[in-house]
Parts: structure tokens; C-alpha cells; sequence
């Protein structure tokens, strides 16, 4: 009983103090603190409290994959810059769809000195990715009005859903995109873009036909390609921006201002 | 006379049934919290080149009260002990322990060959198996050699990490190591 007691009392004094929070139970363990919950409902609050100037200033990033280091530099140069309303990642947040990975890429952004949405990439969908976003941010479509513009979030990773008909979501996105009294201008994020092979073939038309029918769609931004270009694919003129991936180094800044967009990009 | 000689032919095969099942029989049962494979996990397995080498299988399980889903998983770990010394005749420790595990999650989510609605390549890697490695330490003992058939029972720690891990580590340097280190201990009694 002795020899027992010793044991247990040197693995206690050696091991149990260091390793505290390195007991690993699974890759697929979620357990996420207050902090790593409700995100972007808490990032909307926080929005909302925040002093609203004639020209709304957003940096883009996204596709972060597995460039953590990256991510913090994004982080840093960002927060030098007193101009920025709030921050919007395309997407592509936890490479492997692992909830630690979410952890990682959450303990970048929780240190942005302003509010950060992120949009669902394909990536983020792996393992029981779904179940870590829907944890740590809330749900795959969502959408927040700030100083009369609209923006909304789609899942447009329609391949993941095994192109079952239902992603992206056509009937909500027409409901948001009704013109309410709240706001004038629409922006529209997501993931995958339209033209893309991982996007519903058989849901393109929908898609772009619901974006142009009210005609309050400013602008789309999406991710997926890692590189950036402004585009319009469609007849309706609807300005497609893609944007740069963290792993280029740069990222888009949008200015809104009167109706009217600009583009920029910054190197860090 | 007649019953006596059915009774003791019944008694020998009995015993060289018993000896030939002693032969597959688990040279342990282990029991192991946390490092990765589960929050509690059973294995049994074998030892080879004089307790060299193991070969165990476990059933890991992820309770409900640590994780948002209840988790179900397999591993196969081979393990060697590269060094080996007698404390007193009572306890052995066997300080460096090295080891290769490979990890099965149970659920059509955890797929390991990329299912049908991917092109071919679209991911490298797969959720429901991953491999990984680690570092251990073990010290045994003759507790409950007295009182049970077991010859000793031993206790071990183990770190380790997966590939997974390793690819999201590999050139950050703002991902902490302890991150990616998956630690845990356990009991292993031995036949």
C-alpha cells in the first residue's frame, strides 16, 4: 500500500501541475471557454456600442489555414490602424476542421481591439468542425446592420453538404435581402463564390438572381482563391471581390462611404 | 473405478485446452486516462522480446460531461522500452519509453478514405485516422501479486502528439508547444 501511495504522490508532484491543461482526451473534443462562445453575437453587441463615423472602414482577411504566425501579424497591423470599424475573415479558419484549431485562430482574433466576424469555409466543416463553428460562433447564415448597411453572412460551401440543394440557402438570403427600414445598402460575404466548382451548380442562378433582384446589393466579398481580384461575372454588374488569403501577407481594406466602395490593399 | 478414469481424462484435456488459450491470452490489461485516445481508455496486449516491445489495443470513450458529443475510438500502439533497471527485487522502472500509436474516431464525420463528393486529392488528411507518437515512463511493482493470479502491476505516464498537431506547430511559433503535447497516465496489470 505504500509503494502505491509513493507512486501515486511522484506522479502527482511531477506531472500534475505542469500539464494541467495538456490532458488530451480527443483531436474532436470541444470545450470551449466563455470567451471561445457565441462570438459573433458578442462581436455584434460590440459593434453596435461602437461611435459610427461617415465612412465604415473594414479589413478583410481569410483562408488562414495553418499560417497561425501569420494571423497574429494580421492582428497586430491591424490594431496600428485607428481607422478600421471592425474586422471580417472570408473563411478557411481551422485547416482540419479541428476544434483546437479554432481555439488557436480564436486566440489571435480575440486580441483585435475591434470586432471580428468570420464567414464558414469548407475547411471549417471537416471532422466535427460544423459542430466547433457553430460553438464558437453561432450559426452559418447570420447577418448585422451597421450605420444603414447591411451585411450578411452566407455558407455557400455547398460541397460539403454533398450539393444537396440546400447551400447556400436561397430562400433566406431573398428574406434578408428585403428591404427593411434599417438599412439602404447590402454587402453579401461568403466563402466559396459562385463560379466556383465547389459552389451548387444547380443553385448559381438562384443565387445571383436573389442578389440583383432588390438592387441593394453594394458589393459581394469572398474567399477561397487566396489571391485577390475585383470581378463582375454576372450581367448585373454586382462588383465580386475576392480577397486575399493571410498567407500573401496583405490584406483588403473596404471603405464604404455614401453609398460608394473603395478597395486597398495593405502590406504586413 | 469407471468414473474416476472419465474424470481425470476430463481433467487433462481441460488443462491442455486451458495451457493452448493461455497462449492468446492478454499479457496485460491496461487502464488510461486522457494522452489522446480517450478520456478513460481500456486496452489489452501483448509484450514481445523479453517485455521489449508491446502491441496494445485500446477502446477509448469521451464522455458527454468533457466534450459536446460522447466520443467512441480505437488505437494500436506499439510501444519499446529502451532501458530497463531493477530498484530492488519489488520494483522495476523503466524510465524512456517510446512509442507509435495510430487512432480510429467511430463516426461517419471521422472518415478515412476522402468519401465520393470530394475530387480526388481535395484533402490530404483524415479525420477518422490519424497517427501519432510518444515519450513514457513506467515503473513496476509486485503489488497484487500476493492476492491474484497477476504477476505485478504497473504505472505509467506517456506524452505525445499527432500529426495533426505537428502539421499546425510546424513553422508557427505562436502556437505554444504544450498545445500540441496530448499527456496522460495509467495502470497496467500484468499476467
Amino acid at each position: 500500500m505504500r509503494i502505491v501511495i509513493k507512486i501515486a504522490f511522484l506522479i502527482n508532484i511531477l506531472f500534475m501541475p505542469a500539464c494541467e491543461d495538456m490532458f488530451d482526451y480527443s483531436p474532436y473534443t470541444i470545450d470551449f471557454s466563455d470567451e471561445n462562445r457565441n462570438v459573433n453575437q458578442r462581436n455584434i453587441e460590440k459593434l453596435h456600442a461602437r461611435e459610427k463615423n461617415d465612412t465604415i472602414t473594414i479589413a478583410f482577411t481569410g483562408d488562414t489555414h495553418l499560417f497561425f504566425d501569420e494571423t497574429e501579424w494580421f492582428v497586430n497591423n491591424v490594431n496600428k490602424n485607428h481607422s478600421i470599424d471592425f474586422v471580417i475573415h472570408v473563411g478557411d479558419f481551422a485547416d482540419f476542421g479541428l476544434p483546437k484549431q479554432y481555439l488557436w485562430g480564436n486566440s489571435f482574433l480575440l486580441k483585435l481591439e475591434v470586432p471580428y466576424f468570420v464567414v464558414i469555409g469548407n475547411h471549417d466543416l471537416v471532422g466535427n468542425g460544423s459542430k466547433a463553428y457553430q460553438e464558437m460562433f453561432g450559426s452559418f447564415n447570420y447577418s448585422l446592420i451597421y450605420d444603414s448597411i447591411k451585411f450578411i453572412f452566407v455558407n455557400t460551401n455547398s460541397r460539403e453538404f454533398k450539393f444537396n440543394g440546400n447551400v447556400p440557402d436561397i430562400l433566406w438570403i431573398e428574406n434578408q435581402l428585403q428591404p427593411g427600414v434599417d438599412f439602404t445598402r447590402v454587402v453579401v460575404i461568403f466563402h466559396v463564390p459562385p463560379t466556383n466548382s465547389d459552389f451548387d451548380e444547380s443553385l448559381e442562378e438562384a443565387f445571383h438572381n436573389s442578389l440583383s433582384h432588390y438592387k441593394n446589393v453594394l458589393f459581394t466579398v469572398h474567399g477561397h482563391l487566396h489571391n485577390h481580384e475585383i470581378y463582375k461575372p454576372y450581367a448585373d454588374s454586382i462588383p465580386y471581390v475576392n480577397v486575399f488569403g493571410v498567407a500573401h501577407r496583405k490584406y483588403n481594406l473596404i471603405k464604404i462611404s455614401k453609398n460608394q466602395f473603395e478597395v486597398e490593399t495593405v502590406e504586413f | 473405478m469407471l468414473v474416476t478414469g472419465v474424470e481425470t481424462f476430463s481433467q487433462v484435456s481441460q488443462n491442455s485446452d486451458s495451457a493452448r488459450y493461455q497462449m492468446f491470452l492478454p499479457d496485460y490489461v491496461k487502464l488510461q486516462f486522457a494522452g489522446g485516445i480517450g478520456f478513460l481508455s481500456l486496452g489489452v496486449g501483448y509484450t514481445f522480446f523479453k517485455q521489449k516491445l508491446e502491441v496494445s489495443y485500446f477502446y477509448g470513450y469521451v464522455p458527454e460531461f468533457v466534450s459536446t458529443d460522447d466520443l467512441h475510438s480505437v488505437s494500436l500502439q506499439l510501444t519499446a522500452r529502451l532501458f530497463r533497471f531493477k530498484v530492488n527485487p519489488n520494483i522495476e522502472l523503466m524510465p524512456l519509453n517510446i512509442g507509435w500509436f495510430i487512432h480510429h474516431t467511430f463516426g461517419s464525420e471521422y472518415w478515412i478514405k476522402l468519401p465520393e463528393h470530394y475530387p480526388e486529392e481535395y484533402y490530404w488528411w483524415s479525420p477518422g485516422r490519424n497517427s501519432g507518437v510518444f515519450l513514457g515512463g513506467e515503473i513496476r511493482t509486485k503489488l497484487l501479486s500476493n492476492a491474484t493470479p497477476a504477476s505485478g502491476t504497473a504505472f505509467y505516464v506517456r506524452m505525445g502528439s499527432r500529426g495533426l498537431y505537428l502539421a499546425s506547430k510546424f513553422g508557427n511559433s505562436s502556437i505554444p508547444l504544450k498545445d500540441i503535447i496530448e499527456f496522460g497516465f495509467g495502470v497496467a496489470v500484468y499476467r
